[in-house]
């Protein structure tokens, strides 16, 4: 037994002690600095100001974080759905018996291993682009004069096109949970509705859908966690550092910590922590949430 | 497989024709993609007075290979693609020989504080990085590695494989549990020790676990842009994800579209070739790490 202490230790150890430098106190650090008023992040401790929560009453005052969060609700509400339906839909199609399953469940997983950058660009650059772009070149074909000549990338578009393209990057993973999920359902269940004359769209409406609940959960889950990270899609369909159109919070504190520091955005390393509490904060709430609204409990399979 | 050959022959028709709408909808979906990957792919090849005309698919001028020559020497992507070639492996090695032991203690061995650590591990992937990012940048620029090149590359893999282990351990946790105990039995009984037994038999017989694993931590580690961006300040030490992005700006001005194409593809085909070859694994893995 003595022996397996000090193996227990020897592996243990060094997964441990990088846990604890990367993120146990690192999240603890930026919990406390959140409550502190600190110009650079790379203050000392001495030059730290408690503050109280005056961190956050002075984000929820900017009127642009007000907005970086109404787009990040924007992006989790209207994206969620927009990925959750469609990569439902094509995980029900993908299980329906079709063939060629393998084929187009990997073309569908694709966009998930390209580098984000490099998948941006092509939608950028290509997609939406207003002198050769496919949209544009699409509505020509088929004569549709006005729609080939909207400017996708403009203002007032521009979310939209974000959030696009966006999506399309994200609905592979969505289906690959989707479909495990479906798979794991016995298929003597079907079996057994189909013989006592339950027809498909009554199957996916009362067996499908219930059975998934649980799988359900895992997808706003996993779908939350990386919408609190948007930061990436945001930077590069934005022309300018500030953009209200398309800025999410974790632009906003990267602007405010590591940003050019002129009088328009002033570092604020503390402001920068509050953002991160706050996103965590949404995290754990919509996770408490599902916990408490979607029971998978019952329905074991 | 015999009798799957008889099932593919065999075509019902009726059945066929009731999937109709599922097979559009696919179809459409694939079609999309071939041509955003396809057009592009072409484009890499075209000249960009050829792009702006639409005609990039005709390849009136031949194809333009110096496109890819012109952005791999001149564009710095040889730079950014050896940097992150180094840091993806390194790191994956690391992830294995740290997260591996950890893994298998943690489904092995009860002790005080193992859940913990494990629920501990879990919640940390929903973890943003912003909570991380700031007390790990003055920690880092108080320890003055940042000036140095060479210092700051080891503390990039460092920072790549800090914030995979979550992941990694979970995920070989899942698999080691799977693993039947008889076999460290049979070795106890024939006098192995436990270290021992580890690294000679459980170690071996994860070998796909672990395969999966670092096809993940690869894919990751190679997309990996925030992280980077704060933390690799010179060009000599960018990885492709954040070198892409700034070629792409600065050839915004230049004009050069067929060379931002052609830096795009290189960027795009090491995680997409693996996939080619790794496609079953992968998504079989997505959905694996997940369950448990």
């Amino acid at each position: 037994m003595k022996k397996n202490k000090a193996m227990i230790i020897t592996f243990l150890a060094p997964a441990v002690i990088l846990f604890c430098l990367i993120f146990l106190y690192p999240i603890i650090r930026t919990l406390t600095m959140s409550f502190f008023n600190i110009t650079g992040v790379t203050d000392p401790m001495s030059k730290w100001q408690f503050i109280g929560i005056g961190n956050y009453t002075k984000l929820f005052s900017t009127s642009l974080f007000r907005t970086s969060m109404v787009n990040l609700a924007k992006i989790w509400l209207y994206g969620g759905i927009i990925v959750m339906s469609i990569s439902l839909l094509l995980a029900v199609v993908l299980t329906s018996g079709i063939r060629g399953k393998k084929f187009f469940r990997a073309v569908i997983y694709l966009p998930n291993i390209v580098s984000a950058v490099a998948l941006a660009t092509m939608w950028l650059q290509y997609v939406y682009s207003p002198k050769f772009g496919l949209i544009k070149t699409f509505f020509e074909k088929i004569g549709w004069e006005s729609m080939s000549k909207v400017q996708w990338l403009d203002n007032e578009h521009k979310f939209g096109a974000l959030l696009v393209a966006y999506c399309f990057g994200m609905i592979g993973y969505h289906m690959l949970i989707w479909t495990s999920g479906i798979e794991r359902i016995s298929p003597e269940l079907f079996e057994a509705a189909t013989i006592d004359g339950a027809n498909k769209p009554a199957q996916f409406r009362y067996m499908t859908l219930p059975l998934l609940k649980g799988v359900f959960k895992t997808n706003i889950t996993m779908w939350s966690v990386s919408s609190v990270a948007f930061f990436l899609w945001s930077q590069l369909f934005s022309s300018v550092t500030a953009d209200t159109k398309t800025i999410t919070p974790m632009v906003y504190m990267y602007t405010k910590v590591f940003g050019a520091g002129n009088s328009v955005t002033e570092h604020d390393a503390g402001v920068g922590a509050a953002v991160g509490v706050i996103l965590s904060i949404c995290v754990v709430i919509i996770f408490t949430l599902c916990n408490k609204f979607i029971k998978d409990d019952e329905l074991e399979f | 497989m015999a009798k799957e050959k008889k099932e593919y022959k065999k075509i019902n028709w009726k059945t066929e024709a009731k999937l109709t709408p599922g097979y559009i909808i696919l179809i459409v979906w694939v079609l999309f993609t071939v041509v955003l990957l396809g057009w592009v792919f072409a484009a890499s090849f075209s000249t960009t007075k050829e792009i702006y005309q639409g005609n990039a698919l005709k390849f009136a001028t031949g194809f333009h290979f110096e496109n890819y020559a012109k952005a791999w020497s001149g564009g710095n992507v040889s730079t950014f693609f050896t940097n992150s070639l180094v840091y993806s492996a390194v790191s994956c090695v690391l992830l294995i020989l740290i997260c591996a032991p950890a893994a298998y203690i943690l489904s092995r061995f009860t002790f005080l504080g193992n859940k913990a650590i494990q629920t501990g591990f879990v919640s940390a992937m929903g973890v943003p990085v912003i909570m991380v990012v700031l007390p790990l940048f003055s920690m880092i620029s108080a320890m003055g590695v940042l000036n140095n090149i060479f210092a700051n590359k080891i503390l990039l893999i460092f920072l790549y494989v800090g914030i995979n282990i979550p992941y990694t351990t979970i995920f070989l946790l899942t698999f080691f549990s799977n693993i039947s105990k008889t076999y460290e039995e049979a070795a106890a009984i024939d006098g192995c020790p436990p270290t021992k037994t580890f690294w000679k038999i459980m170690f071996p017989m994860a070998q796909s676990g672990l395969a999966t694993v670092t096809i993940f931590n690869f894919i990751n580690i190679w997309n990996e842009y925030f992280l980077s961006l704060i933390f690799a300040n010179s060009d000599k030490l960018k990885p492709v994800a954040v070198g892409l992005y700034g070629m792409i700006n600065s050839m915004k001005y230049t004009g050069d579209w067929a060379g931002m194409f052609a830096a795009v593809i290189i960027v795009f085909l090491p995680t997409f070739i693996l996939y080619i070859f790794l496609s079953e694994k992968i998504i079989g893995g997505v959905t694996g790490g997940i369950k448990g």
